[in-house]
């Protein structure tokens, strides 16, 4: 056998600024030896053995795809559910269109009632009363009186069932119907009366082969999207152990053409811990547990304020429209607390800051530390960014920060949220991009899956265009450029979690991880990146195309 | 308010208040009380309750057992899993304390109390740092949260008292009552318990020997005062409701047995904690001899028991 493989190319796009463009990557051991022309690389070809293969010469070979941010536990427990939500989703194993209103809704709920076997509950995902009408306990007995039915809201924070639904859980309704957050009649429990139901439904959810079963489903929509990074960007939500041994029995296998950057919580001492040292020291040890594919680091996960899908954020003046508020998911002198013993331990902090507020919080906190004791290079990264100002990007670029955006917010929420949440002028200029890019602030973009689709260059395509479902603009002064884009699910994603040395671009040393395009994305307009079909992936030198669905 | 929750149901009294408000000490000083209530106080974390080691039987995981009976168990992550394991004590507890995040909205963790499986609300408080309050109410981060905590409860603790002058107690007591209308506001200093009025004991009907409330409050004045109201008559409900919603903000619990006319009349038990208020039919087999009494817990001086019996009764 060769010593070295020698993928040729149309276009290799290294995303490195010394040699931006290449025809062949040379690869041994999962390792790049080097990139160039088959000319320039005569030195090695002459003095090793090497294979040419040529599968990708029509094709345009890019950096494996990273996407600092997902959530592989939620999607575990909803992948094996069926979604019905308005924009469409393009999954692996089903291409489902988007379900727009309530008689498309309401055909959709019958089908798969049809489809399923006599007595399986039937768990849909994607129910939002703005598109779909409002739904209740009567018009999903209308879809079935025997199998139960849970119809889970869009934003996660809210369920509708049926009466087979209610009798199959066992629920106390006196209680139930005492709870000010369950509305009996209406068959909806939410906020903290979706405790109430899924004290009843949680074991079903997370029961050992339902829950690997989509753990697997997620590792096939990994692929599909072309990752070969990943970052979870919370291990620990269902019960840290337990999520670590499934992903360990699903995820660390010969064919998954992926890693994972695992990011533990830190939300200070639990259980014994008496100490933020002590707690420090257990957030060290967790890469002593890594395995090839599933690896721990210095990052931790942090959270400022509530989520954007749940329009929990925390805003400044003048706040929600309606006047409702978001809410704080650690308290601001906690928060400050715990950062400042991650912070003086060296760790590299992330933090989850969905409102104005919520990045008001982590940023006085970073220019308090740096002024306390000042860190270089210390990755501090904001993560989500959903509302900020641009004042507020200029201060982070003065600190040093990284951030990691969810541009899909734009595509799917902002309307919405100029409507109902925070008027136009705000909700225009979610996920900011061209400010990040103009201050010189390094930024990711991420799709936080399941929240939105985890598609690399759909996230890309979002932030170049900040076009909306409906086929508007919305804030064009903060596109990113093309060349920003792609960097946000290249080399700047694998900055944002610590890798850029490992991965996220081309050029001698760094893995072999490729994202095989069947177009160059420098080529194609902006308008067209995600619709670039992806052949597949290479990981560490060995190639998974993606099956045709 | 006003729904008929069953009584023979777990009261659960909510503990909160922002970062500071002094839930903690509270909570450490209701664990070490002799109030003869079988707690079940369920905190955040661990590390902060500082809980005397020879009042300790056993400590198991997320559960301390106090040799009082008392058990102080961690919430990690779910409120309703801490509840379940609680709820399944043998025996069960008289009462559950639960200490609310710093951040939380008190309704979302009364919102348990009233509607979790075995569970009904007793009453939410609110516990304010009589130094620090207004300045947090102001605060960019929390100011907002700190004014809502204050308007959900049903009684406002002001804590820390001694730490300020008489003037600066006054003028935050001013201020309290005017941000938390409807609730009463009552001052507290430390190690200055009152567990007649946190908990839903109501001594005097259940055991009449036992001590007025104010006997052990050391050298302070009594920080409240309690009646028995008798009534001898079978009572019109909606009289007594209108009462309940009409009673003073000074009026800071009322438990009772009433005897009610009309088709949906017998035996009720009645509670009024702050401003909250619940009716509901005494469960069967209910020891009827204490009907036709009331206990009030009040502020000082205002509890004027001619005019709350005949409110009841015209």
């Amino acid at each position: 056998m060769a010593d070295m493989t020698v993928f040729v190319a149309r276009t290799v796009r290294t995303m490195e600024p010394s040699l931006p463009v290449a025809e062949a990557v040379a690869v041994r051991d999962g390792r790049i030896v080097e990139v160039g022309t088959l000319d320039t690389m005569r030195p090695w070809l002459e003095s090793h053995s090497h294979e040419i293969d040529d599968t990708f010469k029509d094709h345009c070979i890019m950096p494996g795809f990273i996407d600092p941010h997902l959530h592989p536990s939620m999607a575990a427990i909803l992948l094996p559910m069926h979604f019905t939500t308005a924009v469409g989703w393009d999954l692996p194993w089903e291409d489902i269109g988007p379900v727009h209103d309530s008689e498309q809704f309401r055909a959709r709920m019958v089908s798969l009632d049809t489809g399923l076997a006599p007595g399986e509950p039937l768990f849909t995902f994607g129910h939002h009363p703005i598109w779909h009408g409002p739904i209740d306990r009567s018009a999903l007995n209308q879809i079935s009186t025997t199998r139960p039915i849970v119809a889970w809201h869009r934003g996660y924070h809210s369920i509708t069932v049926n009466d087979a639904c209610l009798r199959w859980m066992d629920l106390d309704t006196a209680a139930a119907g005492r709870h000010p957050q369950v509305d009996l009649d209406a068959g909806k429990f939410f906020e903290t009366g979706l405790s109430v139901a899924l004290r009843h439904l949680r074991g079903y959810l997370l029961e050992t082969e339902r829950f690997r079963a989509g753990l697997d489903r997620m590792r096939q929509v990994i692929h599909h999207g072309g990752h070969t990074t990943i970052g979870d960007a919370a291990l620990g939500f269902y019960g840290f152990e337990q999520e670590w041994d499934h992903l360990q029995a699903v995820m660390e296998q010969p064919d998954t053409p992926f890693r994972i950057q695992l990011m533990p919580f830190a939300m200070g001492p639990e259980g014994d811990e008496r100490t933020d040292d002590e707690f420090v020291e257990r957030v060290l040890s967790y890469p002593s547990r890594n395995t090839h594919r599933l690896r721990f680091s210095d990052h931790v996960k942090m959270f400022a304020d509530g989520g954007f899908f749940a329009e929990l954020l925390m805003l400044k003046p003048p706040g929600h429209l309606d006047g409702r508020h978001g809410e704080w998911m650690t308290p601001p002198e906690r928060f400050e607390a715990v950062a400042r013993a991650l912070w003086n331990a060296g760790l590299k902090i992330h933090v989850h800051c969905s409102g104005d507020l919520g990045v008001e919080l982590a940023l006085s906190t970073l220019e308090k530390l740096q002024w306390e004791r000042p860190r270089f290079d210390h990755r501090f990264t904001f993560e989500h960014f959903g509302i900020s100002s641009t004042q507020q990007v200029d201060r982070m670029a003065a600190v040093g920060a990284v951030a990691s955006v969810n541009a899909y917010y734009v595509y799917e929420l902002s309307e919405a949220f100029a409507a109902r949440v925070v008027g136009y002028e705000r909700a225009s200029q979610i996920s900011r991009l061209g400010s990040l890019e103009r201050a010189g602030v390094r930024f990711a973009v991420h799709s936080d899956f399941p929240m939105a689709p985890a598609k690399p260059l759909n996230n890309a395509w979002v932030a170049a265009n900040r076009l909306t479902e409906s086929g508007a603009v919305m804030g064009t002064t903060e596109r990113a450029s093309l060349d920003a884009a792609i960097k946000a699910i290249t080399t700047n994603a694998a900055y944002v979690l610590g890798l850029e040395d490992e991965i996220g671009s081309l050029r001698w040393g760094k893995r072999a991880d490729f994202t095989v395009l069947e177009a160059d994305p420098y080529e194609v307009a902006a308008e067209a990146l995600r619709d670039i079909p992806i052949w597949g992936t290479v990981f560490e030198g060995q190639k998974f195309p993606i099956a045709s669905t | 308010m006003g729904t008929d929750t069953p009584q023979d149901l777990v009261p659960v009294t909510v503990i909160a208040g922002y970062l500071g408000a002094g839930k903690t000490t509270l909570i450490n000083e209701l664990l070490a009380h002799d109030h003869g209530r079988r707690l079940a106080v369920l905190v955040n974390d661990f590390g902060a309750v500082n809980i005397d080691a020879t009042l300790i039987a056993d400590h198991n995981g997320q559960t301390i057992s106090l040799k009082n009976g008392c058990v102080c168990c961690s919430i990690a992550d779910e409120l309703g899993d801490a509840l379940d394991r609680v709820l399944a004590l043998e025996p069960a507890p008289d009462q559950i304390v639960i200490e609310a995040s710093g951040v939380a909205d008190p309704a979302n963790v009364a919102a348990y109390g009233q509607g979790w499986p075995g569970c009904r609300l007793d009453a939410v408080v609110v516990l304010a740092d009589t130094e620090t309050v207004q300045a947090k109410s102001r605060d960019q981060f929390v100011g907002e949260l700190v004014v809502r905590q204050l308007r959900r409860a049903d009684i406002v603790m002001a804590t820390k008292c001694d730490l300020v002058t008489e003037a600066g107690l006054a003028a935050v007591m001013d201020w309290l009552a005017a941000t938390a209308p409807g609730a009463p506001v009552l001052t507290r200093r430390a190690g200055q318990l009152e567990p007649e009025l946190l908990l839903e004991t109501a001594q005097s009907i259940y055991r009449p020997s036992r001590q007025q409330p104010h006997a052990d409050n050391g050298p302070d004045e009594p920080a409240f005062d309690s009646a028995v109201i008798e009534v001898d008559n079978t009572l019109d409900r909606d009289r007594v409701e209108a009462a309940l919603q009409d009673w003073p903000d000074s009026v800071l619990r009322v438990k009772g047995i009433l005897r009610f006319n009309g088709a949906a009349g017998g035996l009720h038990i009645v509670q009024r904690v702050g401003r909250r208020w619940n009716i509901a039919p005494a469960p069967n087999g209910f020891d009827p001899s204490h009907t036709g009494k009331l206990v009030v817990i009040g502020l000082p001086g205002t509890l004027h028991r001619r005019y709350l019996a005949s409110s009841l009764l015209n």
